[in-house]
């Protein structure tokens, strides 16, 4: 019987067409979604939530195919390499895929009963067509082995994420989501210009093809241009100290589930964009990259420690969140530019982590807002007595972000200090602690508001728990952020030898 | 002196003209108060890199690349036009999202000035 | 011999469950009670159970989960850990009647998150003591921290809140350093296992991630480190801020923070960082227990200084145990048999004598409102019962023969003497003349100053944990050489550590 399901798995996972599916069902999905609110309006939401359903389960095959073959390529139309587009499933790709696939089904199921008060009626479709379309837009981000089309998913990204934000029509939503725009364009920009660059250098676009040939450039100032480029690039899209300004507000005043996908996933865009730059610059010995490097690290520590002092001093509840965003995403850098084994491995391990962390976060806190449309920890006090299992989840989940062992958030933080002393640098394992204690005070505040002081504003006292199709998924993720904390050791067996290749192809 | 810097630069004068139009419209982006002028001048550093691109795709005395009777290479690289126009389109979807962001926010705040809407907060 | 078991999980879960239960169905006062004394004695039951086999040499493992790989939850219950839990399971029964008693007039939400959260920390002890490396001792250290919390502002008073607050600050400080061993250890070992001659004497020679061998100043780094993060707990002075100000919270809390479990948690954090991490042999050869040594004088000194000056019988109360549980770590750190007998001993010696003291406190100012040392005129005659317990623990603490707490002394001297260090026994000395002072005129102001107003012995619920206590005090000053009793298990467990050694 085992035999037999473990064959039919592994016939399910041969069909080669898995990866372009895994794109084309989200933007397909996205595409149509209008139509349907034309002819059934009611459908939209649970259309929305089929098509990412689908999505996440077109991950597994992939996923499975990946633990037993290791990375494998797809080449649309069939075209070789380096001609054709590529898309690649390798260990990176299916952190980021993974975690699309696991938030996006509990965040749109949340968003139909959510979206239905906090969007204007009319702007509905747009706003799962525009949740889908981010979707596909990471997921084709992860896969794509292309520099170009890395450049047109993040496009896709980028702009429906600027117009989420703005989606729920508050009048400080619009002005943070123009300022959100502006900085995303100009990133893109200058991603695109480094696209531009390294193209007119190599003749190809093709990541992996561009990385073996630009070792024999002798062209140093055009390489550390586009190096330059891309770093700043993605920095600004992941919102890394100091070009995190345009983060704070505008997740916190997207709606909840939008926040949740923002603040989750989308910054990891960034990341993954880093990582890529990393990928492709690795061979280079024109360029130092331990001088990149040891920027990173710096700017990463420095965002561990701003975000979360910034932080302290919040009183708006997303506001906090957004924030500790910042903090979360500098030490997911930090651990990449610490560049040894095991910090690697953390901040891979974070990045998944945190995304659903946050998720959870933003969706309890957009849950508490949802029913008493409250947002400061002043207002707020008391409200674990009147919507308990919400607030259970939110602090279980601010445990997890503090990274108390053994919920997901501690594995992360635990490699990367690890791997800080590995490096021989424990000033940044020592950061990572000093990190986790400062984001201990806040997170301490917010429980300390929800469980321990007197309830002061009627909506408060008279809270309800939100809908089951709200309280579901937000529990679902809490659960798991203490379930994938505690089986923690299966993807760092998974990624090990991922984080044990890539520095071998530095060396 | 400066005479033959100049003549240095003559071979990438298109590299040039580029990095100033990009200043030109970081410039912009950055200093000016109303947002429209923002907008413009991230208008202006899309048409930098756009530019750059498509002068990386020529080739000393190459033909259009558009194949037909008498075509002979070299021909220019016909790859960054292709790559320029996605480029296009994706600014042309950032622009008028942009744009439809000032009108709401003008319909909100009553106006577009960075300064005074700093100050509504 | 190792045997895997699920007792130490077992004992764990029922304090878990009884939480659970309370505060489900807790607002129902004879669930609540009915969870609450049921769980205490089953737990008892359950760690009890495990002595014979333990003192027979058995070691009990029972490995939970590994969530980074090689580290993860598991428990190894050794004789150390299982005096720990021993004692403070003891002393939960108690808490928990004395708490029934003391909370009887608070409304239901009130005592339900008390009674919850206090079978919460119960469970974060024997978690603590039972826990088979580092990591999970860690874990159950901050979910210590993190339940103490609700009790410490159980008033909701600005004064708790405040309280509470810097007890965060202090102890999330204390977990901060204690984190950052954990890493430190981690990288240097490689393992966070106990059970071995010390973990980083193994390491030592060759580490696994290429470190090659430790150097001094390393070893020093994680000693301090891992010491002063335990100390916030332990309230070694200069960190014992948050002890005087947590005196806030009701009575049974006080309790749990200087007997049950929290400041217990710290000593017995700095035990393991002592015997199982660094091992005897090679502190033997690094030095750094006098430095702690030392720590624990200025503890043990100032300590009782500044109880002096206290006229409040709980700040007085609070300040002592800064000063007693000290005692555990100079102990300790003298690194001989003698004194790993009292450094261990001293748990059950200073908690059941301070768990006394602290019950008859909360009973006078639950009786009377009386919270000043001057208001105790004459008191001994109108609540008898009480004050003739906190004059058994008082003289305990003087360290009067036949009773606990001149077992501790005795023994530190000899131990002091065996490893010619005169002057920690002059200490010893100067420490019990010092407690004299400070308690003998509360007891005489209790017996022999005319009396004022109207008090009389607290009801059985509360008057039967004190004589019990006090009980206690006589019992272990007195039963050295029967087996199985405390002083015994302290004794074994002494000889299986040093026995390590010699092997």
């Amino acid at each position: 019987m085992a035999a037999a399901l473990t064959v039919s798995w592994s016939a399910l996972a041969a069909w080669p067409h898995w990866l372009i599916v895994l794109i084309l069902l989200p933007l397909g999905g996205a595409v149509l979604t209008p139509a349907l609110y034309a002819l059934q309006r009611r459908l939209v939401p649970w259309w929305a939530l089929l098509v990412a359903g689908l999505t996440a389960l077109t991950v597994l095959p992939l996923l499975w195919r990946l633990a037993h073959e290791g990375p494998f390529s797809y080449l649309p139309g069939g075209w070789a390499r380096p001609y054709g587009v590529e898309l690649r499933f390798d260990e990176f790709a299916a952190l980021l895929a993974a975690a699309v696939a696991l938030l996006a089904p509990p965040v749109l199921l949340f968003s139909r009963r959510y979206a239905a008060r906090a969007v204007p009626a009319g702007r509905l479709p747009f706003y799962y067509t525009l949740l889908l379309l981010n979707l596909g837009g990471l997921l084709g981000l992860a896969i794509t082995a292309d520099l170009f089309n890395l450049f047109v998913f993040l496009e896709v990204v980028s702009l429906s994420a600027y117009a989420l934000v703005a989606v729920g029509g508050r009048p400080v939503a619009e002005l943070a989501a123009f300022k959100y725009l502006l900085m995303g364009a100009i990133s893109s920009l200058l991603i695109l210009l480094a696209v531009g660059i390294l193209f007119a250098l190599t003749g190809s676009l093709n990541m992996a093809d561009v990385a073996q040939r630009l070792p024999a450039l002798a062209t140093p100032a055009a390489l550390t241009l586009a190096a330059a480029a891309l770093l700043v690039g993605f920095m600004l899209k992941a919102a890394l100290f100091p070009l995190h300004n345009w983060l704070p507000e505008a997740h916190a005043s997207a709606p909840g589930a939008v926040s949740a996908v923002l603040s989750g996933l989308v910054v990891k865009a960034g990341i993954i964009g880093l990582v890529r730059t990393y990928q492709l610059f690795a061979g280079v010995e024109l360029l130092d990259t331990a001088n990149l490097g040891a920027i990173l690290v710096w700017l990463g520590a420095a965002s561990v420690v701003m975000g979360s002092f910034f932080a302290v001093f919040q009183h708006d509840l997303k506001l906090m969140l957004a924030y500790s965003t910042i903090t979360n995403i500098g030490y997911i850098v930090m651990g990449w530019a610490l560049a040894s084994p095991q910090a690697m491995l953390g901040a891979s391990l974070h990045l998944f982590n945190h995304a659903l962390i946050k998720t959870t976060l933003f969706l309890a806190a957009g849950a508490l807002i949802y029913r008493t449309g409250l947002r400061t920890l002043e207002e707020l006090r008391g409200i674990g007595r009147t919507m308990p299992l919400n607030c259970a989840a939110l602090a279980l989940g601010a445990l997890a972000i503090v990274g108390v062992p053994p919920t997901a958030g501690f594995v992360g933080k635990w490699f990367i200090a690890l791997g800080a002393l590995q490096a021989g640098r424990p000033f940044f394992a020592l950061v990572v602690v000093f990190g986790a204690l400062l984001a201990a005070v806040y997170y301490v505040r917010i429980i300390n508001a929800f469980y321990f002081r007197e309830p002061e504003q009627k909506a408060v006292v008279t809270a309800r728990e939100v809908p089951w199709s709200m309280l579901a998924p937000v529990l679902l993720l809490a659960l798991l952020c203490l379930g994938i904390g505690l089986l923690a050791r299966l993807p760092v067996e998974f990624l090990e030898p991922a984080v044990a290749r890539l520095l071998d192809g530095r060396s | 002196m400066l005479p033959e810097m100049l003549l240095e630069l003559r071979p990438n004068l298109d590299y040039a003209a580029v990095v100033v139009l990009f200043c030109i419209g970081l410039y912009a982006v950055i200093v000016k108060n109303n947002l429209i002028k923002k907008l413009l001048g991230l208008n202006i550093m899309e048409t930098a890199v756009f530019a750059f691109i498509v002068t990386s795709g020529m080739v000393e005395g190459g033909a259009p690349p558009v194949l037909g009777p008498g075509v002979m290479p070299p021909l220019a690289s016909p790859l960054p036009h292709a790559l320029i126009l996605t480029g296009i389109v994706v600014a042309l979807a950032t622009t008028a999202l942009a744009l439809a962001l000032i009108i709401r926010i003008y319909l909100q705040h009553g106006t577009i000035e960075a300064d005074q809407l700093r100050e509504l907060d | 011999m190792e045997i895997v078991d699920p007792r130490p999980l077992l004992a764990l879960g029922i304090s878990l469950a009884c939480a659970l239960l309370v505060f489900a169905t807790g607002r129902h006062y004879g669930r609540r009670v009915l969870w609450s004394m049921g769980a205490a004695l089953l737990k008892f039951g359950v760690v009890i159970s495990l002595l014979p086999g333990a003192m027979a040499g058995e070691v009990y493992l029972f490995r939970l989960v590994e969530f980074p790989p090689g580290v993860g939850i598991g428990f190894r219950v050794d004789l150390m850990g299982l005096f720990f839990a021993l004692v403070s399971s003891t002393l939960w029964i108690f808490t928990t009647i004395y708490a029934i008693g003391y909370m009887r007039g608070e409304a239901d939400r009130a005592q339900v998150r008390f009674f919850g959260f206090f079978a919460l920390c119960v469970a974060a002890t024997v978690g603590i003591a039972f826990a088979e490396n580092l990591l999970t001792l860690f874990i159950f250290y901050e979910l210590l921290t993190v339940c103490t919390y609700p009790l410490v502002i159980h008033k909701e008073t600005p004064a708790a809140l405040k309280a509470g607050r810097k007890y965060l600050i202090y102890t999330l400080g204390g977990g901060g350093l204690v984190l950052l061993g954990l890493v430190l250890v981690q990288h240097a070992a490689g393992t966070l296992s106990f059970g071995q001659t010390g973990l980083l004497a193994a390491g030592a020679h060759d580490g696994p991630l290429g470190g090659g061998p430790l150097g001094g100043g390393q070893l020093g780094l994680i000693f301090a480190v891992l010491v002063l993060g335990f100390g916030v707990k332990a309230a070694v002075m200069p960190l014992h801020g948050w002890l005087p100000s947590a005196m806030v919270a009701p009575t049974p809390v006080s309790a749990l923070l200087h007997a049950v479990a929290v400041v217990k948690a710290g000593a017995f954090g700095i035990l393991r960082v002592i015997y199982d991490i660094f091992g005897l042999e090679l502190l033997a050869q690094l030095n750094f227990t006098q430095a702690l040594a030392w720590l624990a004088v200025v503890s043990i000194i100032g300590g009782s200084l500044l109880a002096w000056r206290q006229v409040n019988l709980k700040r007085r109360l609070a300040y002592s145990t800064v000063s007693q549980v000290s005692y555990i770590l100079l102990a300790a750190s003298l690194l001989n048999p003698t004194a790993t007998v009292v450094a261990i001993m001293h748990l059950a010696n200073q908690g059941f004598a301070k768990i006394t003291m602290f019950f008859v406190a909360g009973a006078i100012e639950q009786g009377s409102g009386r919270t000043e040392i001057n208001q105790l005129d004459g008191i001994g005659r109108q609540m008898p019962w009480s004050l003739a317990a906190f004059t058994v623990a008082a003289l305990s603490f003087i360290g009067v023969p036949l009773l606990a707490g001149f077992l501790t002394k005795w023994l530190v001297i000899l131990g002091a003497l065996e490893g010619e260090a005169w002057w920690f026994a002059a200490v010893m000395v100067i420490s019990g003349l010092l407690n004299a002072v400070y308690w003998l005129p509360v007891v005489y102001r209790a017996y022999f100053r005319p009396v004022t107003g109207v008090v009389a012995d607290p009801g059985w619920l509360l008057r039967g944990p004190i004589i019990a206590c006090a009980a206690f005090v006589v019992l272990l000053g007195t039963t050295a050489h029967f087996h199985l009793l405390p002083f015994s298990v302290a004794s074994e467990a002494a000889r299986v550590i040093w026995a390590e050694v010699a092997n």
